[in-house]
């Protein structure tokens, strides 16, 4: 639409007043049909069945989710946005935290907030003029497995992030070595592990290896969900990815900027996931410098 | 003391996979073409797209393809249940069926446990299958 001149702005955004109404969980409970006579509820319970099932087909669990967990809040606490800014969380902390759907504990579930965000799409011609340098679209892809999660032989992956990955990583030109941090959709923490597993920056069963040493916190070799993401900064669906990436890449983080304020690479190329249902929707895209 | 939990809201495609549960019979789509077991029904074969079906009775044996243990109630009427597991369950006929496992304390619960149907009449129309430990 921008290319065709049927429009010069085009505006993304998200609200909800999800904590002070109950229209999340009811949102959730329809989305759930007739699961709920065997009381199942929602996402927790859904992806407490795709995390047990990756349980038993290769090694992961609390052990690999905790890294996600603690390094998300470890940037969390250097965004005074976030949700959980001032409220550091050790792996103790994680470990002792209560069940709410046995694998996933309290930590491993994104947040519930009031709040919205928004980024505007335009030509990069337009773009260059702006205040900011602007955060280039490079790749985009989409996959849609689609299955319901008990209709799914398959979930422990691989979900749609594998073609997504491939397609927007080949639109862009890129390879998986290109990339400076990732912005990875973190409904749940294991949706975290299974995204960047999906797209092959470990093998099944490597991610706590993987995710080992603070990988993906501030100073680390791969950071992970520079804002705390939507487990420690807030849940805004897509846009708590997406419009992290794009404030990195133009500069405006402050004292979580990435680069040498953090120790670490400076973000030319950051990738983001999205993914909907019970792993059942996945799009990837990659933003740039340029 | 009356049901307090949600009940299956039943409509055209549902019924005869409800009724068959109210007599303690599983019942699957089968499809007259290709041969595939299906559910949830439907009016056509996922695989070949044939409308042709037929209605067969589950002997009722299957395994936990995965579970997860609520220690939350999201609903009044589950409230004194927790922790209580909610099950895939892979038949032997091939269908998997979202469902309770009973029977046994949650920490006993393992992928690939064998499991069994058994019947819970709820309402003098509803009757629910849920699945508990083989032999």
């Amino acid at each position: 639409m921008l290319e065709a001149g049927l429009c010069r702005y085009v505006l993304i955004s998200y609200g909800h007043n999800e904590l002070s109404s109950d229209s999340l969980f009811t949102m959730l409970t329809e989305f759930s049909g007739d699961d709920v006579v065997f009381g199942h509820f929602g996402a927790t319970g859904g992806y407490a069945l795709a995390a047990r099932r990756a349980m038993h087909e290769y090694r992961t669990g609390p052990q690999t989710w905790k890294h996600i967990a603690v390094g998300q809040r470890a940037w969390a606490n250097l965004n005074p946005r976030a949700v959980m800014h001032g409220r550091p969380m050790s792996f103790d902390d994680y470990l002792s935290s209560q069940y709410v759907v046995e694998p996933l504990r309290l930590p491993d579930n994104c947040l519930v907030n009031d709040g919205g965000r928004a980024v505007v799409v335009t030509t990069l011609e337009r773009a260059r003029d702006l205040r900011h340098p602007p955060a280039v679209i490079l790749g985009l892809g989409q996959h849609n497995p689609s299955a319901q999660a008990a209709q799914s032989g398959a979930l422990a992956g691989s979900t749609g992030a594998k073609k997504a990955g491939e397609q927007a990583l080949s639109m862009a030109g890129v390879t998986r070595d290109d990339i400076d941090a990732c912005q990875i959709y973190d409904c749940f923490t294991y949706t975290v592990e299974v995204t960047l597993q999906d797209y092959g920056f470990f093998g099944p069963g490597e991610g706590e290896d993987w995710f080992s040493g603070g990988t993906i916190g501030p100073g680390g070799r791969m950071p992970v969900n520079t804002s705390g993401g939507q487990l420690s900064e807030a849940y805004y669906m897509g846009l708590t990815p997406l419009s992290e990436a794009a404030m990195q890449i133009m500069g405006r983080c402050g004292e979580r900027q990435l680069g040498p304020a953090t120790k670490t690479k400076e973000p030319n190329i950051i990738l983001v996931s999205d993914n909907g249902g019970i792993l059942q929707a996945h799009s990837c895209c990659i933003l740039g410098r340029i | 003391m009356a049901y307090e939990k949600p009940l299956p809201r039943i409509n055209g495609d549902n019924r005869q996979f409800w009724e068959g549960c109210k007599n303690h019979e599983l019942k699957f789509q089968k499809c007259a073409s290709c041969g595939h077991v299906r559910f949830p029904p439907s009016l056509v074969c996922p695989r070949c797209l044939c409308t042709d079906i037929e209605w067969v009775v589950s002997a009722g044996a299957g395994k936990v393809y995965t579970y997860a243990v609520y220690h939350t109630a999201y609903h009044d009427g589950f409230r004194e249940e927790v922790p209580y597991v909610v099950a895939v369950v892979e038949l032997r006929e091939g269908p998997r069926l979202l469902t309770n496992i009973v029977g046994c304390a949650p920490g006993e619960v393992y992928c690939e446990m064998p499991v069994t149907v058994v019947w819970e009449d709820i309402t003098p129309d509803i009757t629910l299958p849920k699945f508990a430990p083989s032999g």
